[in-house]
């Protein structure tokens, strides 16, 4: 398959950064180029303008990327740094995390566009889990 | 004239999260709409979170049913994708 979207995930826990792509491999496979901010420059718990902005960079592959924050400052640094570098193929979605990026990565791995992962990772909303 | 297929598989596992990836990989490649049906429940074959929220266990059966030109072949495919995604 010639590109698919990209995902960054941008957490104040490089672990759990981490593990969520552990997870994303597990279930859309090799095929998506899913990267990490994690933390802060230091490897603790905060979030990292120069991390986020080298995350991207790794994960775009001409399709796009979406960029996925847990909470809080990650999603205001996402948001300023994007605010200051606005790319239409970077986009900032609003998403629930886990389930958010399960979707879109499940959904770039079929070869869909930016648009179609982008609404996968928002009506990660409405799905109930039980 | 759009055509439909359905097959049912017995899940050898739980429609769990690695299945269900390869449901939605598998369906992608068809032009066909493909559905699950688990009981009372359907869910579209392009989306993981409904196919997870369907609660099938191992053992159950669950109906693969698609509709458009490739239906056959689609069903088929996402049927196998069930049957052999543990």
């Amino acid at each position: 398959m010639s590109g698919t979207v990209g995902l960054v995930l941008v957490s104040h826990s490089p672990d759990l950064a981490a593990g969520l792509r552990d997870l994303l491999r597990q279930v859309a496979g090799d095929a998506v180029a899913v990267t990490v901010a994690g933390g802060d420059d230091d490897g603790g718990l905060g979030t990292s303008y120069e991390l986020i902005r080298d995350a991207i960079a790794e994960a775009g592959s001409g399709e796009g990327v979406v960029v996925l924050p847990d909470l809080g400052s990650s999603v205001l640094t996402a948001k300023a740094l994007l605010e200051q570098h606005p790319d239409p193929k970077v986009r900032l979605v609003d998403a629930p995390f886990v389930e958010g990026a399960v979707a879109a990565a499940v959904i770039a791995a079929t070869g869909a566009d930016l648009d179609a992962v982008v609404d996968a990772a928002e009506e990660a909303w409405h799905a109930r889990k039980l | 004239m759009p055509e439909s297929s359905e097959t049912t598989v017995v899940l050898p596992a739980h429609l769990h999260a690695r299945p269900a990836g390869q449901v939605v990989v598998t369906a992608a490649k068809f032009t066909s709409a493909v559905e699950i049906v688990y009981g009372a429940k359907t869910a579209n074959a392009r989306g993981v979170l409904a196919l997870l929220a369907l609660g099938a266990t191992a053992g159950e059966t669950v109906t693969v049913r698609a509709t458009g030109p490739d239906a056959p072949q689609a069903a088929e495919a996402v049927a196998t994708a069930l049957r052999t995604t543990a």
